[in-house]
């Protein structure tokens, strides 16, 4: 596949409406009573979702060489091992090892 | 592009074999240079995750001073700018030299206004005494930590804006460039590469966006 | 001689081609003057120009090493105040980690060769490369200016909250450390690069000398790990100037947070230190033992294997700082797992000398001492990730001399063995056999009695960075010293007879070892773009059952049907 695939004018379009559109769904969500964590993880996955999309079609990974989007997954993996392990400790500083 | 046999071609550097292989090239350095850029912000988000889990009501509270709406305005303005640079890019491979500046001056317009919310916003809260981190004066959230809070906030949102104003930067170059014509389908890197650069820099908003103005 | 096919079944024309010995033009002499080094962009002259920093900042790094050792001779003030001993160890350390280390194999040696080694003209982007030589160079200016103002003494890591407090400039040497991150981010981006795009026909990743596959591995973490360090102390900055609280405790932060944010960088940061050191070693060990190298494509794999696992394991320096229990117990459970692919590595050496021709030149010297001496340091390494016996052992001299049987036993004798064993292709010249080998042998005695009496000391309890100690440990500390003595002999008479023989050292074929690999397969010294021809790849990086004549193939037409220079050996065609 080549590197100098033009975008179609119908794919960018769309693409925008669709980012707008989730962001009015971003900030509807945020008026709706969902409980405690499942409101940050529903921000979190249309925020993913949006993204993903800027990626595929205004970045152009849709109709790249497959390694850029391994380089972009890759940063999220790394990302999270980096707040994970982290989380490890700061959400157990108080807990002893008893708890096994 | 087949096989281009570029030995004509003066954007073509005598290292690489043929254009095809010089553009690539370029194009997974970037990626690699955005690798970069999200382990940078990464650090940040890390420090935001944590102080959040450890204290949620302050994160609450604190939302509640930031204006939802402007947020969600300068997330639409960062969302058209990105259609515009790809715009710009779409324009540079189909040969329409006149449409790169106009579509790169509208990018550089949105960024702008983007700058101008976000500049609103700040001077609002400095006016307040929310400032960042041994300034903090605000004494209307009941919180010990809520300058870290804010802190985090003027990091996050401060480092951003910088990535906006060196995109500007970055932007004003390329339209002077494109205005000697120096941008066509033969060879057009620094645009696509700017584009790349700026639609991190939206990503990076979009969550940064429900993270800091939408905290019920 | 049949051709195995490459990437899309096009013909290629090739032949074989003569290397020219002691060309009169080379990338040395094509062009003169000061400018032509500091703008140049050529790789060679890049690393060349890294290599001449680098020991420049090891010299600096290795005298404030022997005013340490002085200072240290007797438990009284020898040479110093206390205050100045801290401010001393602290840029010791910053000195060697930042700017020797750090750049020492990936930048110098990695510059020069990586583009040889893969068929290249260049690194994928010659003027960026150049950029990072002058981000490293700015970088080590404001390093100096910190030395100028006020020299910091928190240790070379950083920790708050006593950055914060200290009136040493933390802010400058700190600036210095980010602005040199950014040119170590680029290096690795190029590296990588380079490594995806730039391959000569015919050479598959299973065909790249291992050296590659090391700067490979450690080129992912410079680029996954620098940012965040560069984002750590661009916090900490903002913490000295504004008090933004993340770090520091008296407005509400976390100082152990910090440890996180440092040390996801600095532990990966140590196999950036280590893992070009293995490419190097790979290379020594395959070409002095004249044998294919045994498990190819293990030693290939455990260098990415350590740079992942090397991301997950950076706690294990934290084991008493008060982290959580349960992270403690991850931290030192992973810990344990980068010994595996460490290990395969070291099996894998001896197995390649294993009824090899082994032929104990000065840098094959250098690689039997790294395995001796890397070995103690990597299972010291194991035993300090061992909860129980770092809670014993955290922060004494057991520690420091772990990490400096890691580093110097390891990274840099593998450095010096590389040093030696490309030496004649850099300069043109062979250094000295005999004062090699007599260095070589110096260097592992003043090492061993620099750094041994360190983990007896350390294990009965005398903690790092301390200016005085008791009076059992003034043996020790002695041996200590008068070793760092022999050590510092060892390097001047390295220096001088390695100066001496840019001067007047006989004149080096174009490959003296019997090397396999591309590096060799042009002149020494390399001409302006490395080769006079581009190399096109039919056997392994190893394969040393092949006489050296059929590793120098080339294309022999390019596109347009011009011939190129070099002398035609036979012809032939092939399909490449």
């Amino acid at each position: 596949m080549s590197a100098h695939h033009i975008i179609p004018m119908k794919t960018l379009i769309s693409t925008t409406v669709a980012l707008v559109v989730l962001t009015i769904v971003t900030v509807a969500v945020f008026y709706l009573p969902i409980p405690a964590p499942f409101d940050v993880v529903v921000a979190i996955l249309l925020a993913s979702f949006k993204a993903t999309l800027v990626g595929m079609f205004f970045m152009g990974l849709y109709y790249d060489e497959k390694f850029n989007t391994v380089v972009l997954i890759f940063s999220f993996l790394f990302f999270l091992v980096f707040v994970g392990i982290t989380l490890l400790d700061t959400m157990f500083r108080d807990t002893g090892i008893s708890v096994w | 592009m087949a096989e281009a046999h570029s030995v004509d071609n003066p954007r073509l550097l005598h290292h690489f074999r043929n254009a095809d292989q010089q553009f690539s090239s370029s194009k997974l350095g970037m990626w690699l240079f955005l690798f970069t850029e999200i382990m940078f912000f990464g650090g940040l988000f890390v420090a935001y995750i944590i102080y959040r889990a450890w204290n949620p009501e302050l994160f609450t509270m604190a939302a509640t001073q930031l204006d939802t709406m402007l947020g969600a305005v300068n997330t639409v303005v960062l969302i058209g700018s990105s259609l515009t640079i790809a715009l710009a890019i779409r324009a540079a491979q189909t040969d329409k030299q006149k449409m790169i500046v106009n579509y790169l001056l509208l990018t550089i317009f949105l960024a702008s206004v983007f700058l101008v919310i976000k500049y609103f916003e700040y001077t609002h809260k400095f006016d307040m005494g929310i400032f960042p981190g041994a300034y903090y004066t605000f004494d209307g959230i009941d919180h010990p930590k809520a300058n870290v809070f804010f802190s985090i906030y003027y990091m996050m949102t401060g480092l951003h804006g910088l990535h906006v104003i060196i995109g500007i930067g970055l932007m004003i170059w390329l339209v002077i460039r494109a205005k000697i014509g120096d941008y066509s389908s033969q060879w057009y890197t620094p645009v696509e590469m700017c584009g790349l650069y700026w639609h991190i820099v939206d990503i990076i908003w979009i969550f940064l966006f429900p993270l800091m103005y939408l905290i019920e | 001689m049949s051709a195995s096919s490459t990437t899309n079944g096009k013909t290629l024309k090739v032949r074989y081609f003569d290397i020219e010995e002691n060309p009169t033009e080379h990338y040395l002499n094509a062009e003169t003057g000061l400018k032509s080094w500091l703008f140049t962009v050529d790789h060679k002259r890049i690393g060349l120009m890294y290599l001449a920093s680098i020991a420049l900042f090891f010299f600096v790094g290795g005298v404030l090493a022997l005013v340490l050792r002085t200072e240290l001779f007797t438990p009284a003030e020898n040479l110093m105040t206390a205050e100045t001993y801290n401010r001393i160890f602290t840029i010791h350390g910053a000195v060697m980690v930042f700017l020797f280390i750090i750049p020492s194999i990936p930048a110098a040696l990695g510059n020069f060769l990586l583009p040889m080694m893969l068929g290249a003209k260049d690194v994928a982007f010659p003027r960026l490369n150049l950029a990072s030589f002058w981000i490293y160079s700015i970088g080590a200016l404001f390093t100096l200016a910190s030395l100028a103002v006020n020299p910091i003494d928190t240790g070379w890591t950083f920790y708050t909250p006593y950055s914060v407090q200290t009136g040493s400039a933390v802010i400058l040497m700190t600036l210095g450390v980010f602005i040199m991150g950014f040119s170590s981010i680029l290096t690795g981006m190029n590296f990588i690069v380079t490594i995806h795009k730039m391959r000569a026909p015919g050479m598959t990743w299973g065909r790249m000398p291992l050296f590659l596959w090391a700067m490979y591995a450690t080129s992912i973490i410079q680029v996954l790990a620098t940012p965040v360090l560069a984002i750590t102390l661009a916090l900490l900055i903002m913490e000295r100037t504004l008090g933004i609280g993340i770090f520091d405790p008296a407005l509400g932060g976390d100082p152990v947070l910090y440890q996180h944010f440092f040390w996801f960088y600095s532990h990966p940061a140590v196999y950036i230190m280590i893992v070009p050191a293995f490419g190097v070693i790979s290379e020594l060990i395959a070409t002095f033992s004249r044998k294919t190298i045994f498990g190819y494509w293990a030693i290939a794999m455990s260098s990415l294997a350590i740079a992942f696992i090397g991301s997950l394991v950076w706690g294990h320096h934290m084991f008493v700082s008060g982290q959580s229990e349960l992270s403690t117990v991850v931290f030192s459970f992973l810990t344990f797992f980068v010994g595996i692919p460490t290990g395969i590595k070291i099996f894998n050496w001896l197995a390649t000398m294993h009824k090899g021709s082994i032929d104990m030149k000065t840098p094959m010297l250098y690689a039997c001492i790294f395995l001796f001496l890397f070995t103690i340091g990597g299972v010291t390494g194991i035993m300090l990730g061992a909860i129980s016996v770092n809670v014993q052992l955290h922060d004494t001299y057991y520690v420091v001399a772990h990490f400096h049987y890691v580093m110097m036993g390891g990274t840099v004798m593998a450095f010096l063995g590389g040093l030696h064993y490309w030496w004649p292709k850099m300069t043109g010249k062979m250094y000295n056999e005999f004062w090699g080998k007599i260095s070589a042998v110096i260097i592992f005695i003043g090492f061993n009695l620099t750094f041994l009496p360190q983990f007896i000391m350390g294990s009965q309890g005398m903690p790092r960075r301390y200016y005085s100690y008791i009076e059992q440990f003034q043996t020790m500390h002695q041996l200590s010293t008068i070793g760092s003595y022999i050590l510092g002999v060892g390097f001047v008479i390295i220096a001088v007879y390695l100066a001496h023989s840019m001067f007047r050292g006989q004149k080096a074929p174009s490959n003296p070892w019997g090397a396999r690999t591309l590096d060799w397969m042009t002149s020494s010294p390399p001409a302006h773009h490395n080769f006079n021809y581009q190399p096109v790849l039919n056997n392994g990086a190893y394969d040393f059952h092949k006489p050296i004549a059929d590793f120098t193939l080339g294309i022999a037409e390019d596109d347009h049907g011009h011939e190129h220079k070099g002398e035609p050996v036979k012809q032939q065609e092939q399909n490449a």
